[in-house]
């Protein structure tokens, strides 16, 4: 922004016009990063370490399902087949302790034209701070679209499994009972395919 | 800028005193561990990612043979304090604008945090039959881009805070002695 | 005619300068080979306990770094790995990481063999592994009946 030119009499009022707008376009930017008013704003950042935005029992409810089986094997092989199926990296696969965990990207912020290398560089695993890369992009590149998803296959009794998945997506969990219906069902289809698979 | 020349000024401690045992680690171990009467390593295990998952974090990795879990979760670490702040500072050194010199100064808040949690399950006798079960906290908070003057501060400041909130570690626990029907013993 | 030659003498110069810039720099033949120093680290960085459970050395190794501070990075049972890493408070710039192996020796005992690297340089002063063994002893057999 360039000082105004000065003149005499009454430009004096005009550079002052000016100062103004330049200062009300200076807030306007401080105040709407849109990347910054992208994230949640709260009070305490440290809240976040054990808040769940809706109620613990009504996200319990929306993530997880009962199945009327006791072959653990076979319901995480279904699980990992789900995943598949969704276009999820299975990292992390553990059949004694029912963890299935895994990520991917949905492209929203793919870019258009060309390739970014750094859309496919960055690895969220690895321990960033660690890697004294001071004052890079850190985790900002395309974190829109990374979707985090945890399932886990627990027996409920001798007869019956649960079987919890729980979503991260921008930042927040998902706590809506919608897309978990929709996980299930394809979780369904698979359990049903693997039982007619067995002998 | 300040803080870089403070950051030089402070003595480094050398590595051999990092492998000697601080005076606070018996306390700290005192709070993140908790001991089970049980055999049942796997359960105690398989438990403990289901508290996790309900505390909202994503399991990164699992070591069963040795008894290691490690998840994180990502939320917004954006706070109302900071961006007041930043407002203001602004809104201060905006008033060089009137003297012909961009004095701008906005400063990079809090934008990201990865919430990490670090568990590990070890027999405490040779028939394994007690184990302990011992969790880490911390975050890693990733700041957003800034303004001083003419330079353009680019984002990414990174700074790590190990969770020393004796509340977060009960409560783990408290969930966790639900999910495996035993008491938590402190040691 | 003098300030022919200069600029000649100068392109010269120019494109000598823009030779050596666009030779890449061969490696060393040397550049995988070990060096007597890091020979000499390793008899210092190298401890053997007498135990015959690996797994119970791992867990010894993993339970002494958490009592330290350090964060477990990662875990590998099969190939006796564990890695860890911690800033050097009070200082958040400078990391210090160190990846412990464990393996099993002949006579009943285990090999536990432990690399530090400070800001990506190895550590080489003998009084950082004295303290990290002592501190291993310690840990891997405390709590134990």
């Amino acid at each position: 922004m360039t000082a105004p030119q000065r003149r005499a009499g009454c430009t004096r009022s005009r550079s002052r016009r000016a100062g103004l707008v330049g200062l009300a376009a200076g807030l306007l930017v401080m105040g709407c990063s849109p990347y910054n008013s992208r994230h949640q704003i709260q009070w305490d950042s440290r809240t976040q370490i054990w808040q769940a935005e809706a109620s613990q029992v009504k996200v319990r409810a929306a993530q997880s399902r009962i199945f009327d089986t006791s072959d653990a094997l076979l319901a995480i092989e279904a699980v990992v087949a789900t995943f598949q199926d969704l276009g999820f990296q299975v990292e992390v696969l553990d059949e004694e302790l029912g963890i299935v965990s895994g990520k991917k990207f949905i492209g929203r912020e793919k870019p258009a034209v060309g390739v970014d290398p750094h859309y496919y560089l960055y690895d969220e695993e690895s321990l960033m701070v660690f890697t004294k890369a001071y004052r890079s992009w850190g985790p900002f590149w395309h974190r829109s679209d990374l979707v985090r998803l945890t399932v886990t296959v627990r027996e409920r009794n001798p007869t019956q499994l649960i079987v919890r998945a729980a979503v991260q997506f921008q930042l927040r969990p998902i706590e809506d009972p919608e897309p978990y219906q929709k996980f299930f069902q394809t979780l369904e289809r698979a359990l049903s395919a693997d039982r007619q698979l067995r002998p | 800028m300040a803080l870089v020349l403070l950051a030089g000024c402070v003595t480094p401690t050398k590595p051999e005193a990092f492998f000697q045992l601080a005076p606070e680690s018996p306390a700290h171990k005192a709070a993140e561990t908790r001991h089970f009467e049980t055999s049942g390593e796997a359960e105690l295990l398989s438990a403990s990612a289901a508290v996790l998952q309900d505390l909202g974090f994503q399991i990164s990795e699992s070591v069963r043979e040795v008894g290691f879990l490690r998840a994180a979760k990502e939320r917004s670490a954006r706070e109302y304090g900071q961006e007041i702040s930043r407002f203001l500072v602004g809104l201060l050194s905006a008033s060089g604008f009137a003297l012909g010199a961009n004095t701008l100064v906005l400063t990079p808040v809090d934008l990201h945090q990865q919430i990490n949690a670090t568990l590990v399950t070890r027999p405490l006798d040779v028939e394994g039959s007690r184990y302990e079960v011992r969790i880490l906290f911390y975050r890693l908070i990733w700041q957003g881009s800034g303004q001083s003057g003419d330079q353009y501060i680019a984002p990414g400041q990174q700074k790590m805070e190990m969770i020393r909130d004796p509340g977060i570690y009960q409560q783990f626990f408290a969930r966790l002695a639900k999910a495996v029907f035993l008491e938590a013993h402190k040691i | 005619m003098s300030s022919e030659k200069r600029v000649r003498r100068l392109a010269i110069v120019v494109l000598g300068l823009g030779a050596i810039a666009c030779v890449t720099p061969q490696p060393e033949p040397d550049l995988l080979a070990p060096t007597e120093e890091q020979m000499k680290l390793r008899s210092i960085q190298t401890r053997s306990f007498e135990m015959t459970d690996r797994n119970q050395a791992i867990r010894g190794v993993i339970a002494a770094l958490q009592d330290l501070g350090f964060i477990i990075e990662r875990a590998n049972e099969s190939l006796g790995l564990v890695t860890a890493a911690r800033f050097a408070e009070p200082s958040y710039y400078d990391v210090l990481g160190v990846t412990v192996t464990v393996r099993p020796e002949k006579g009943g005992k285990m090999r536990i063999r432990a690399n530090a690297i400070y800001n990506n340089e190895p550590v080489t002063d003998a009084k950082v592994y004295q303290n990290f063994f002592a501190t291993l002893e310690r840990s891997m057999f405390l709590g134990r009946d």
